[in-house]
């Protein structure tokens, strides 16, 4: 071949003939994995449930564009009637062989490249996760970015639902996994809560809440508890705060106080917060210091106090830290001694500091889990008095400050 | 076929000396019998109806012949300077005719002509040649008529801080341009004729001692080595003494600007000028010289440097906007932000064309506009932009045939396009945006790096006058950053950039940096 070219070029053919005959190789490869944008089916979210027999049933759930976003979706708008997602369903035994059955559905090619959430059903979460998600990990489409939800009833009825807010169900748990409420897990981090020292994992719940015809929203009814890859029971969402101020992922929180001799509350919110876990082995008793460091503004007083009294902000900040206290307790109690799972970290923050302690309890970390000793400091920080410093609406003579 | 290869090669050289055929190729001398150097010059100008033959008597008995070309010579200055003095009787010492033509002829520049060749050059520039009757020297006087147009502000560019006066089609308008800018004797203008029928002057201008004597000679062996019949404009030159005349890319840089040329002159780089165009060439150049306006020199040095990133980005857009596009909508769907994804997808809804075609009509169609644009007159020049734009830009749309996000891109890329100040680098990158297209729509990201890759190898394989077309990013250079990268303030660029060889190192003395004093306290 270079023979035969460079004997061509010595005829006197020159770069100029060359270059248009090389570049009519392009051709010949016609553009094998080219796909048109609008030959895709984009999916915005899956749902997996089980199926009545074996294996489950996959729900997808799809954009229309036509309805979802750009000119030609306005013009349509509520009129045509036209839903902004669609959703099909498929059952099989694998996750891929259900999307199979999908595709033979459909006349685009299924694009996994954005799907935002991925709905696990509350059955499939009891039976384990764990054969599903590898498709996840495995197929090279789907983002490990989406986010995990366990629904409370079937999943596919959070993919039906249409949403008020957002164009659909699928951006709605990923915005609600962002503002981080409760739990806000993506498939990456579950796959890693599924591989950590404790083998538990967490995963926020979901509740479709319908409002009228298939429209209404998604609101996040708790988190649920997983130990070895099968769901073991459930927290409510004031447990899940206390579980995320120990797991360090607290970042909305919205705390009121009554102090004594007052009547009325003082709201607090959160702008963050700190936590770090400090294992100590003393004497074979196992130990976790908990030290949270948090600062607060004040958004809301309906008290009688002046709080632009020193005193009177460093006995807030401590009846603040007490209140973290007591909800991390509240939440210690729920997850170490009634659903005696960690996840809350536990395990590796002694895993990193007592490797060789931990080596021999590796395999009876659910007991020991049980035994370990809490202990919380915290430590809170009112930054800002807000707006207005004095208590409104109060005559000067009944306001409240520390002689 | 050896054979018939070289019967081609003896044609082709055959052709190639270039005669004028019934021209004296010899330096054939004047003969001292008037009647014939009449006869011959007669028959040189054959059918030539603007020649005029004037035979008066000097002195009110010697035969005398006046020749010139009519509109090409100042006729009343003739009459006046030449003829009436020369043909009054009142004076009878006899001398040379040399004295002769000093004592009575009142014009600035006299020249002898000794052949019919120097003679009909003389005549064609349009002095007057005078010969006299018993004498084989002819006189040419310097009464040529400067047709030019007024200096007037270069249309090709407009700046709104700077000189406004532009070079004009007449070479001695603009030599004197540049002449006002550099006063200096060490300015030198060299003059080359080229052109076989046009006989057109060709001046390579330098400032000696800032332009590096290599330089001077390679531009001096190069320009001297065209053989054409005809040079019209500067750019007929450039393709002859181009480094490397295949490449996309222009090696050559022309401007309008006097400023520009005198800029360049100091810098130590050539200067060419042709008679009959505005567009002077200026060599050597790199790639960043065409990303820099005169402006930039001369506006707020924060302000130019802002600006050149701005360059360096759009010159970025202008290549690559479109093949991106296409790359991405084909191939690479997962790297778009969900929501600009899917409102692409909904404009892509109903659409006839794959992404890559609908690509290539788009960006034809935006050239064929620019094109029409330009070629029309200034009228309906207009018309057609507003035509175009609203037939492209809102019916396409609105039928189905193109998408919303592609005519986006389309005059995004447009746009970018002419914030190159060169249009000869601007056509350059245009002209490479179709193969990237294709490239994109085929291979996807792949392609535009494999594309991207091949420029960068030509770039840096490009050299102009010898001096790499990338410099002085590659090689790297990081004392000249400051005028590439930013625009230093103008008490920082002390050296003088740095091409070739030796050269003049600094361009002004260091530490100029204004600081006043606060005022007394």
């Amino acid at each position: 071949m270079a023979l035969q070219l460079r004997k061509m070029l010595q005829k006197g053919m020159s770069i100029a003939v060359l270059v248009p005959l090389l570049s009519m190789t392009f051709l010949l490869t016609g553009c094998w994995d080219r796909t048109e944008l609008n030959d895709l089916a984009i999916v915005t979210a899956v749902a997996i449930d089980k199926a009545e027999g074996s294996g489950i049933t996959l729900t997808l759930q799809f954009a229309n564009p036509s309805q979802m976003g750009g000119q030609q979706g306005s013009e349509g708008g509520g009129g045509s009637g036209k839903k902004p997602t669609i959703t099909k369903q498929a059952e099989g035994e694998t996750i891929f062989e259900a999307m199979s059955f999908i595709q033979q559905q459909l006349s685009r090619n299924i694009f996994w490249g954005h799907n935002q959430a991925l709905i696990i059903g509350k059955e499939v979460a009891k039976e384990g996760v764990q054969p599903y998600v590898d498709f996840f990990a495995h197929h090279p489409d789907p983002r490990l970015r989406s986010y995990v939800y366990v629904s409370e009833g079937k999943a596919a009825e959070v993919l039906r639902l249409l949403p008020q807010l957002e164009p659909s169900s699928g951006d709605i748990a990923r915005e609600l996994a962002k503002l981080k409420t409760g739990m806000s897990v993506t498939i990456k981090e579950l796959l890693q809560m599924l591989n950590s020292d404790a083998g538990s994992a967490a995963l926020p719940k979901v509740l479709p809440i319908f409002e009228e015809n298939e429209k209404g929203g998604l609101q996040i009814t708790g988190t649920a508890v997983f130990k070895n890859e099968k769901m073991i029971g459930s927290i409510d969402e004031e447990v899940t705060r206390g579980v995320l101020w120990l797991r360090d992922e607290i970042h909305l929180a919205a705390v009121k106080l009554s102090p004594d001799n007052t009547e009325g509350f003082i709201s607090f919110n959160l702008i963050r917060s700190h936590t770090k876990l400090v294992p100590k082995i003393e004497n074979g008793i196992w130990e976790m210091q908990v030290n949270i460091v948090a600062e607060d503004d004040i958004v809301e007083n309906q008290t009688n106090l002046q709080l632009t009294d020193p005193q009177i902000i460093q006995q807030l900040e401590e009846l603040l830290g007490e209140k973290v206290e007591e909800r991390i307790y509240m939440a210690l109690n729920d997850v170490q001694q009634e659903l005696k799972t960690d996840i809350l970290g536990f395990a590796d923050a002694f895993h990193r500091k007592y490797p060789a302690e931990w080596d021999a309890v590796e395999d009876d970390w659910e007991e020991k889990f049980l035994e370990v000793k809490v202990t919380i400091n915290s430590k809170v920080y009112i930054k800002r008095l807000g707006m207005s410093v004095a208590p409104q609406g109060v005559p000067k003579e009944e306001v409240k400050r520390t002689e | 076929m050896k054979l018939r290869r070289r019967k081609y090669i003896e044609k082709q050289a055959k052709q190639h000396t270039l005669q004028e055929s019934n021209v004296p190729s010899d330096n054939k001398s004047l003969s001292d019998q008037l009647t014939d150097n009449k006869e011959e010059l007669k028959k040189l100008y054959a059918n030539c109806s603007d020649v005029v033959f004037r035979s008066f008597f000097l002195n009110g008995k010697e035969d005398a012949l006046l020749v010139y070309i009519d509109g090409l010579t100042q006729v009343e200055e003739i009459d006046d300077n030449v003829l009436a003095p020369l043909m009054k009787k009142t004076y009878a010492e006899q001398g040379s005719v040399r004295e002769l033509l000093k004592k009575k002829v009142a014009v600035a520049s006299v020249t002898e002509v000794e052949t019919y060749t120097n003679c009909v050059s003389e005549i064609s520039v349009g002095n007057p040649v005078v010969i006299l009757e018993g004498s084989s020297t002819g006189f040419s006087l310097g009464l040529a008529k400067p047709e030019t147009r007024a200096i007037s502000e270069p249309s090709s560019e407009s700046v709104v801080r700077g000189p406004r006066e532009g070079f004009v089609e007449s070479l001695h308008v603009n030599r004197a341009l540049l002449r006002r800018k550099i006063r200096s004797p060490q300015l030198k203008m060299e003059t080359i004729e080229i052109g076989t029928y046009t006989k057109t002057t060709v001046i390579i201008s330098y400032v000696s001692g800032l332009a590096d004597e290599t330089l001077i000679k390679e531009v001096r062996n190069r320009v001297a080595r065209v053989e054409i019949d005809g040079v019209l404009d500067s750019g007929v030159l450039e393709e002859f003494i181009e480094d490397y005349p295949y490449s996309p890319f222009p090696q050559v840089l022309t401007t309008e600007r006097p400023d520009v040329a005198a800029g360049s002159l100091l810098e130590g780089r050539v200067v060419i000028l042709v008679d009959g165009t505005p567009f002077v060439m200026i060599a050597p150049v790199s790639l960043y010289s065409f990303l820099q306006a005169s402006e930039d020199y001369y506006m707020r040095f924060i302000m130019s440097t802002l600006i050149r990133w701005l360059r360096y980005a759009f010159l970025v857009i202008s290549l690559l906007l479109p093949s991106f596009y296409v790359a991405v909508i084909t191939f690479h769907q997962e790297m778009v932000p969900t929501a600009l994804l899917i409102s692409m997808a909904a404009s892509r809804e109903q659409l006839p064309f794959p992404a890559l075609i609908e690509a290539l009509i788009m960006e034809v169609t935006f050239e064929a506009l620019r094109e029409a644009g330009i070629r029309l007159p200034k009228q309906i020049g207009a018309a057609v932009s507003i035509v175009g734009a609203l037939v492209i830009g809102e019916s396409a749309v609105t039928a189905g045939i193109v998408s919303a996000p592609m005519v986006i891109v389309v005059a995004l890329t447009g746009i970018a396009s002419f914030t190159i100040p060169r249009y000869s680098q601007a056509i350059a990158l245009r002209m490479l945006r179709f193969p990237m297209i294709i490239l994109a729509g085929t291979l996807g990201i792949l392609g535009i790096m494999l594309g991207i890759i091949a420029i960068v190898i030509h770039l840096s394989t490009l050299r102009s006058f010898g001096v790499p077309y990338l410099s002085p990013m590659a090689p790297m250079k990081s004392g000249e950053m400051k005028d590439t990268l930013a625009r230093a303030p103008w008490w920082k660029l002390n050296a003088r950039p740095h091409f070739t060889g030796a050269y003049n190192e600094h361009r002004q003395s260091a530490s100029q940096k204004p600081n006043p004093g606060k005022g007394e306290e």
